[in-house]
């Protein structure tokens, strides 16, 4: 099947009108009570600026640091595996799991936390292929497993869905009532269900929030409680960190829990900000560091500092195209304008639309906890995919033709003449057809002056 | 070349020049009990004044005495909790009992090192959590908060309210997976 690319896709998902518009109203929501949590701190924007220096920093000497940290968690007694790639990532897992959860008689149990990681790795799939029973166990994010489609969003995995929805999964997987969709009495039946789950683990994997160079320690950030709950009953716990995650000291971590949660979600830190260091007397910990394509990133100026990223969300909430569109069209791990930018390092042709998918108003990157220039980085990877001869025809040569007459003033003048009488003249079905002009698709044209600027200031001037 | 060198190498010829480490300040605010208590109310949490630490009992006694199972070190207990109490009997548990560290008036937050947790578990699995705090450990921010804090042990968790999830419509849910329920005892 060919891959579609996100104007098909947002196209698709803006059939259903009234979703459309709940989709929009509920991301402006979060993004209004991120505003009321960030109000109130006088030193929010020291707090990004110092999040944001930290980072940079951090990525300056991120050999050294990664090295300091490993140096540390062994020290701790935790096992520090390195993997390039997705594919060696999940291999490690699973040799992991072979080694230290000898299961007889059943599959191997595993509880997972959120991790955006081992999405973007496909762990699940390939876990599961290799009976191994994957249990995501935050509540979107179980959600969307039993329906088997992605998350739409980094931290609300599910936000594409509605309680309906979500109470005919429920229905189907967990035996509630049909027709139920009272949020209350379907977290019930989920916190049910995944406590079986988590008592019954061997093996616990969550994601990373930060990790701590100075003390070898990393962080993880929840606000079910689920990683703990999992790691904690589970004999092994394995956390799949991205190079990126680094921070130099402990008292760093005081700048990151002060903005993640208030962009995030609006909320003033998450319930759970645990601290691993060492693993609990007779049990294993292992940590795997992942780059999959982030040492490439580094190495492009331009494009680098994306890799300041914590993973709040807050691009997405803000972005009126992404509100719009839901994060599937972006059909990229980490979808809106942060995925945007991290995208065409991965695969340019591939996501050469999704630099696109942005009106450059600049609001991803003025709610961005880490100051990272998105709206920047969005306008020169449209560089990039017009050199690389990716753009799509119909843009490449409108640009070009464009520009050949933007560059001769007696063309441009006479264009601009026949365009006004046409516009005048033709039938509306025939001015606004929408397979010739796509920008007519939910927009009116003005009606056609019968001068123009150049022709009236000629008259007026004297 | 193993992949950990192929990862280094390849940071160390792509990463930008050296750029300096801010230094982070360590910013005042408002450490009262009047914000600590509103913010964490605010968050779903409840928060209790008693006279002393000797008087948790008599809290724990009038806002839970329909619980049964009790594990804590601080007041009357009888399901006895350690480092090996084995998975089966920490699901029994209805409320836990611990003492937390340090509190923090922006975000209601408490800060519960393993030494505090009896297991690592039970903070998470009890169906309801009562920390107890000493109210001159109550600081203003988290800068503060790290700055008070020496080191974070083995295990350690700042823990700010009950258990939730909004995953379902955006729609706020108390008592996800872990504490349906979280009371702060300040004395």
């Amino acid at each position: 099947m060919n891959h579609q690319n996100h104007p098909e896709l947002a196209e698709a998902f803006n059939k259903d009108f009234e979703r459309t518009t709940w989709h929009d109203e509920t991301l402006w929501f979060v993004r209004q009570k991120r505003d009321k949590a960030v109000y109130p701190i006088p030193e929010f924007q020291d707090l990004r600026t110092l999040a944001s220096e930290i980072k940079d920093h951090t990525l300056s000497n991120l050999d050294n640091y990664l090295i300091e940290f490993e140096q540390n968690a062994i020290k701790n007694g935790v096992k520090v595996h390195w993997a390039a790639d997705a594919a060696e990532h999940n291999q490690i897992v699973m040799d992991i799991i072979k080694s230290s959860c000898k299961v007889e008689g059943r599959n191997t149990r595993m509880v997972k936390s959120k991790s955006m990681l081992t999405e973007e790795c496909h762990l699940n799939a390939f876990l599961q292929k290799n009976n191994i029973d994957v249990v995501d166990t935050d509540l979107g994010e179980r959600i969307i497993q039993f329906r088997d489609e992605p998350p739409s969003h980094i931290v609300m995995p599910a936000i594409h869905l509605k309680k309906e929805d979500v109470g005919e999964t429920f229905h189907e997987h967990l035996g509630t009532t049909k027709g139920e969709k009272d949020p209350q009495i379907l977290t019930e039946a989920a916190r049910q269900h995944l406590r079986e789950k988590f008592v019954a683990a061997d093996v616990a994997l969550t994601g990373v929030n930060f990790a701590i160079a100075e003390t070898g320690s990393f962080v993880v950030c929840t606000n079910e409680g689920n990683a703990d709950l999992g790691v904690n009953l589970a004999k092994v716990h394995i956390a799949s960190m991205g190079i990126e995650k680094m921070i130099p000291k402990l008292h760093h971590l005081s700048v990151y829990t002060r903005l993640l949660a208030r962009s995030a979600t609006g909320q003033p830190i998450t319930t759970y900000t645990s601290h691993f260091t060492k693993p609990a007397e007779g049990k294993e910990m292992h940590i795997v560091i992942v780059d999959n394509g982030r040492t490439q990133q580094l190495g492009r100026a331009d494009f680098r500092n994306s890799l300041k990223c914590i993973r709040c969300g807050a691009c997405m909430n803000t972005c009126p195209v992404y509100r719009r569109s839901g994060g599937h069209s972006y059909d990229f791990t980490v979808p809106g304008p942060i995925g945007a930018i991290l995208s065409p390092n991965i695969d340019l042709h591939k996501y050469s639309s999704l630099p696109f998918a942005s009106t450059l108003c600049g609001s991803c990157s003025d709610v961005c906890p880490v100051k990272i220039d998105i709206h920047v980085q969005l306008y020169k990877w449209r560089q990039i995919v017009g050199q690389a001869n990716e753009l799509p025809a119909a843009k490449k040569w409108g640009m070009k033709g464009l520009a050949k007459v933007l560059s001769m003033p007696k063309v441009y003048d006479l264009g601009g003449k026949l365009a006004r009488g046409a516009l005048r003249v033709l039938p509306h079905g025939l001015t606004h057809n929408q397979s010739m002009n796509p920008w007519a698709k939910a927009r009116e044209l003005p009606d056609a002056p019968k001068q123009s600027f150049k022709e009236w200031y000629e008259e007026n001037r004297k | 070349m193993t992949s950990r060198e192929k990862i280094l190498n390849s940071i160390a010829s792509n990463k930008p020049a050296l750029t300096t480490l801010p230094n982070v300040p360590i910013f005042e605010g408002d450490g009262s009990i009047e914000r600590f208590k509103t913010v964490l109310e605010g968050i779903g949490g409840r928060v209790i004044e008693v006279a002393s630490k000797a008087d948790c009992q008599a809290a724990i006694d009038k806002y839970y005495s329909d619980l049964k199972n009790v594990a804590s070190d601080i007041v009357k207990a009888n399901v006895a909790v350690n480092l090996d109490t084995t998975k089966e009997i920490l699901e029994q548990v209805d409320l836990a009992v611990i003492q937390g560290e340090i509190g923090v008036a922006e975000n209601g937050t408490i800060w519960v090192p393993e030494i505090n947790m009896l297991n690592r578990a039970l903070p998470f699995i009890t169906q309801h959590l009562v920390l107890v705090l000493d109210k001159n450990n109550i600081v203003a921010n988290m800068q503060q908060a790290y700055n008070k804090l020496e080191n974070v042990g083995s295990y350690g968790v700042f823990i700010a309210g009950p258990s939730k999830t909004a995953d379902i419509e955006q729609s706020l849910v108390i008592g996800a997976h872990g504490a349906r329920s979280m009371m702060v005892l300040i004395y």
